[in-house]
């Protein structure tokens, strides 16, 4: 909310400069985005136009005799046309300094000029927002009044941020009292009383009916003698500060009356409407309403409207409506301050597409009491612009009075760390506008003002208290942090599995979870099927935040698409699929690499080894036991360089390279390797146990078998383990083979097996018989021969 | 001169040539075995003793000894000459220290997750528990559990990304305050580090999809100070010693009193000036901070005449901005290798 300095400073004294008050504000909860510094303008003063002549050497030119309070008249010449003699204007004299000049003793056409007569924007008022030509003032201005000191046209305008807890502080005056509670200075708040006593003519008194609950309070009151014209300069001067244009007298005042009070208003033009009657109702299917700013709305019953018996007039607490719309011809108006039901508002608000000042209060939720406050203090300013006030009709139930709110005083001490003595809790609480009993030592009641809605519990009262006391009064001490029994395991393996993988030399990346329909493109122009049903977001801000990610491999792949260079990076984050409706999570870890093509026999894949070898290296860090590999063919990946990691015959992680065709659709130019893990499947760490080395030498044979194409490293060794038994301590296949003189469908396989007794040295005899006994069970079990 | 001395002055002398002679090791093992190996030219001379009268063989004996001790001890010498020799020719060697070195295969770990490391290890210190929850949630979780009902004014400070009706992408790591509470009794203790969401326009500042960091301690005696206290300490603990931290009054549902968390810019250590930093006012903000709400601790079955508790829900983003000078919220999510490998 833009606001005046020099609006504020109508209803309390302000010590310090517009930073001090900045802080001040802030300190109270009101932070403030910006600090508008005005120009320096001095030497303006209040002056009337004594008498006018045409210039005598020039056409457009007329010279004034303008009387500034003292002294002889001054001789000023102005090519402005709204200029007559017995007005008040605003003059700068001799010395003046305005925003783009100062003023100087200068001839216009022969004529010596003694200053000038000043417009809106000399003065640093919006030019269009005014009067063409010379800013005309209001007659009880004095000749010689210092016209910036007059409308405190130096001070700067806040732009204060209000929480939408205190829409009573949307308000001139809400940040007035904040602040002279604070300061504990008086506030100067205008009077609630409202001017209108007198009874209706027949026939004229304005009746409201509630045909919705969303209305609970409706102030209709009836002015006549009303001539539309143009606002005080005073109140115009005000507005423009807060950056409101000044319309006219009666928009104006309702301008003025909310921007001082908080609560919107809206006046109807009264010879528009039907009987004096107004209905506040839920709009009807189809219901058409062209509203002030000529937009016609077609509405639905879920809009609010305040309409007559004949049609609707206006959006309630939004906007008003064309048809009853005071104009030049506008003689008598209906007042209408009224409280709707600040959800109500806020959805038909969201519906339409738009807000106005008045929505963004009425959809925090008013006080009703605000309703009845706003009315009186716009019917004084309807009053001081001549219009004859009638009483106020006041519609719905009747504003309850606020209920004390039982404090326990040691709350301060136990939410605060502070104490208090309980008189000057209770000064706090009255300098916000509380009412406050001193029940005992240790109660208060506090009757929280009628314009607050949020002051309704104990803890409530500690913040108000705590905010009077100030913030900066809290004492920073060290809690005692009780033992508990909540776990940290998960967050634990995630700072495991990051620190191993940084050692690995993977580098830890984050890339968005919310993707568009492209991904499912590129896996299309590679002919692979999504692999997850997408979680799909309503409400995106555009079509690439449609879906969440089911699975991290693609904003991998993604980055070495960007990349464009061999890297080995790691991401650990969540994903989400959906099956019948349910949304399923789980947190995964995906790591991997690329790496140039080698040039290397079509059965090796030396990278495969690699991440084989890292993603072993992780398992075994985290885990701290030793994963077996079985071959596995799954979506996206190559069908003949995928394999899952296992433990217990559980999967554990999947590994292998990315498909080619996936690759080449992210443009990524290399070959991607990648190893994903469900980080809810990994067992907890098992604590390995110390097994001593035997003391006797071992010994070791190399076979080298011929086998089939697909029998693989692992059964070999599995059938060589198990054959040997427990004097075996290892089988590892450590070369491989294709080619001519292995023959068609064979490859030729180099195992070196290890043997080794706990009690004393092998021999060559027992060595060779536990060889013989691995090579039948090769034979029997995988065909395998010894190559010749 | 005896014979035998002249015949040992002639060995002496040869010996001395032959070992200058041999210049590697092989040479003076060669010098080693002619003069002093088992038929070398010493012990021809000691089987002349044999003939020699038997008074005169303990001398010449002797004579023999002594001049074998001398030979050998020329022969070390010797040694150790051809040893330190070869260290002469690797000890020349001359290389440019200052030629670059190929990088350490080394991987980095994302500077938001150091953030939430250091962060976690001083409230870990402290005896919190970091636990870790999801980012889609209900809105009883989100909104409802923590005073925000349906309707409430507040929603609209939290734009989310809606799954169902009743679904969304967490826009704050607060839900977890619930789920903690929920599952356990007081006292509790938790930080809860995690990416939340909300629909902003992606820019410098802002980012549609960011990491939060939620404090949570509910205990008996637990008050607004403390949570100055453990504010302050944190913030020590990331930007240095001298940090202070500041309170404002604000509001959020879920906490009374609340306050918007301020710490002194760490880069012009509050003096504000022409910062950019800070915009001058010598303070950057942390986020938002309270004492629960009793109609929080009471949603989950807290007594709050009982208890009281603090929490404060921090953005990591901007503490990573302000702790590494950086000017793009964007670049931890772009993740240049360029940009993780610097910030190491």
């Amino acid at each position: 909310m833009r606001v005046p300095i020099a609006w504020l400073r109508d209803y309390v004294d302000l010590p310090g400069n517009a930073q001090a008050i900045a802080d001040r504000l802030a300190m109270l909860g009101f932070p403030v985005d910006a600090i508008e510094t005005r120009p320096v303008i001095t030497g303006v003063v209040a002056g009337t136009i004594v008498s006018l002549e045409k210039h005598p050497n020039a056409d457009r030119l007329q010279v004034g005799s303008i009387d500034v309070g003292a002294g002889t008249p001054l001789t000023i010449a102005t090519a402005a046309t709204n200029v007559a003699a017995g007005q008040r204007i605003a003059v700068a004299t001799i010395g003046a300094r305005l925003p783009l000049l100062t003023i100087e003793r200068r001839k216009m056409r022969g004529v010596e000029s003694e200053g000038m007569m000043c417009s809106a924007d000399e003065l640093a008022l919006p030019a269009d927002w005014f009067e063409d030509g010379i800013l005309q003032l209001d007659a009880d201005v004095a000749p010689g009044t210092d016209i910036v000191e007059h409308f405190r046209l130096g001070d700067a305008v806040l732009d204060v941020d209000v929480t939408s807890n205190r829409p009573d502080a949307l308000s001139m005056l809400g940040l007035a009292r904040e602040l002279a509670a604070a300061l504990g200075t008086p506030l100067r708040a205008p009077s609630d009383r409202n001017p209108g006593t007198a009874a209706d003519p027949a026939g004229t008194a304005p009746v409201v009916t509630l045909d919705s609950a969303d209305c609970t309070r409706f102030v209709a009151q009836r002015f006549d003698g009303v001539r539309v014209g143009v606002a005080p300069t005073w109140m115009r001067v005000r507005l423009a500060l807060a950056g409101q244009r000044p319309i006219n007298n009666l928009v104006d005042v309702s301008n003025f009356a909310m921007l001082e009070t908080g609560q919107p208003l809206h006046f109807y033009d009264d010879a528009r409407l039907t009987n004096h009657h107004l209905i506040v109702r839920d709009a009807r299917e189809g219901e058409k309403l062209v509203t002030l700013d000529d937009v016609e709305h077609e509405l639905t019953p879920q809009a609010l409207v305040v309409a007559d018996q004949a049609q609707a007039q206006g959006l309630a607490g939004l906007k008003g409506g064309k048809a009853s719309e005071v104009s030049a011809s506008t003689t008598a108006i209906v007042l209408e301050s009224a409280n709707f039901a600040g959800a109500r508002i806020r959805r038909m608000s969201a519906k339409l597409g738009f807000r106005t000042e008045g929505s963004t209060r009425h959809e925090k939720g008013l006080a009703p009491a605000l309703a009845d406050i706003g009315a009186a203090r716009a019917a004084q300013l309807l009053v001081a612009i001549g219009a004859n006030a009638y009483a106020p009709h006041a519609f719905g139930a009747p504003v309850a009075a606020p209920e004390p709110v039982p404090f326990a005083v040691r709350d301060v001490k136990r939410l605060l760390g502070f104490e208090l003595p309980n008189e000057t809790i209770a000064a706090h609480l009255r300098a916000l506008g509380c009412e406050v009993a001193i029940v005992d030592a240790d109660r208060l009641d506090v009757t929280p003002p009628a314009w607050r809605k949020d002051i309704v519990i104990g803890a409530d009262i500690v913040e108000e208290i705590a905010r009077m006391a100030g913030y900066d009064n809290v004492v920073a001490s060290m809690p005692a942090v009780y033992p508990n029994d909540v776990s940290s395991r998960p967050y634990r393996l995630e700072r495991k599995l990051a620190c191993a993988l940084a050692a690995l030399g993977y580098h830890e990346i984050s890339s968005y979870a919310l993707h568009g329909p492209a991904l499912a493109a590129k896996l299309r122009r590679a002919g692979i099927r999504p692999s997850h049903a997408s979680v799909e977001v309503r409400n995106p801000l555009s079509e690439d935040q449609r879906y969440l990610r089911y699975a991290l491999g693609p904003g991998l792949v993604e980055y070495f698409a960007r990349v464009g260079r061999p890297i080995r990076v790691f991401e650990i984050g969540h994903a989400f699929t959906t099956a019948e409706g349910v949304v399923e999570e789980s947190a995964l870890l995906s790591f991997g690499f690329t790496a140039p093509a080698t040039d290397e026999p079509e059965w090796t894949d030396s990278s495969f080894l690699r991440l084989k070898s890292d993603a072993i290296a992780l398992i075994r860090n985290v885990t701290g036991r030793f994963p077996e590999t079985t071959r596995d063919v799954r979506n996206a990946m190559h069908p003949g360089k995928t394999a899952v990691l296992m433990l217990d015959g559980r999967e554990i992680a999947a590994i292998g390279q990315i498909d080619p065709r996936l690759g080449h659709a992210f443009d990524v130019p290399m070959p991607v390797y990648v190893c994903n893990m469900y980080l809810d499947a990994l067992p907890d760490n098992a604590t390995p146990r110390d097994a001593p080395p035997s003391k006797f030498p071992s010994t070791y044979r190399d076979l080298a078998l011929v086998v089939d194409l697909d029998v693989d490293a692992a059964a070999i060794s599995q059938t060589i383990v198990k054959a040997i038994g427990e004097l075996c301590t290892g089988a590892r296949v450590f070369d491989e083979y294709r080619g001519k003189q292995v023959g068609e469908g064979k490859k030729s396989v180099a195992v070196r097996v290890t043997m080794q007794l706990r009690d004393a040295t092998i021999t060559d005899a027992e060595a060779d018989l536990a060889i013989a006994r691995a090579l039948d069970a090769l034979r029997e079990r995988t065909g395998a021969t010894i190559r010749g | 001169m005896s014979e035998l001395a002249a015949q040992l002055a002639d060995l002496q002398s040869r010996f001395a040539a032959a070992v200058a002679g041999a210049g590697d090791e092989r040479a003076l093992d060669a010098v080693r075995v002619d003069f002093l190996g088992r038929s070398g030219a010493v012990t021809l001379l000691r089987r002349g003793i044999g003939q020699l009268p038997a008074e005169e063989r303990p001398t010449a004996g002797k004579e023999i000894n002594d001049v074998v001790e001398r030979l050998e001890a020329q022969l070390q010498d010797a040694q150790g000459a051809l040893e330190s020799r070869a260290f002469d020719a690797d000890l020349s060697r001359t290389i440019d220290v200052t030629f670059p070195a190929p990088d350490a295969a080394v991987g980095t770990i994302h500077p938001i997750r150091r953030i939430i490391e250091d962060v976690c290890s001083y409230f870990e210190r402290m005896g919190f528990a970091v636990v870790l929850g999801p980012e889609v949630e209900p809105d009883q979780y989100n909104f409802d559990a923590l005073n925000i009902p349906a309707d409430h004014p507040a929603r609209e400070g939290f734009d989310s990304f809606w799954i169902t009706d009743t679904l969304l992408l967490r826009p704050h790591t607060s839900p977890m305050q619930i789920r903690t509470m929920e599952q356990h009794a007081p006292p509790i203790a938790v930080v809860a580090p995690g990416r939340c969401y909300r629909r902003d326009a992606v820019d410098a500042r802002h980012l549609f999809q960011f990491n939060q960091i939620e404090g949570l301690l509910v205990a008996e005696g637990i008050h607004f100070g403390h949570l100055k206290g453990a504010l302050t300490g944190m913030c020590r603990e990331l930007f240095g010693d001298d940090q202070q931290v500041r309170f404002r009054p604000s509001f959020f549902p879920f906490t009374e009193p609340s306050a918007e968390v301020d710490t002194t810019c760490p880069k012009c250590r509050g003096l504000g000036d022409a910062c950019n930093m800070c915009g001058g006012s010598g303070w950057i903000e942390l986020g938002g901070a309270g004492m629960v709400h009793p109609n929080v601790l009471r949603n989950v079955g807290y007594d709050p005449d009982v208890v009281s508790g603090w929490a404060f829900g921090f953005g990591i983003e901007r503490l990573g901005l302000t702790r590494y000078e950086i000017d793009d919220i964007r670049r931890f999510v772009e993740s240049d290798p360029d940009f993780l490998m610097q910030l190491h």
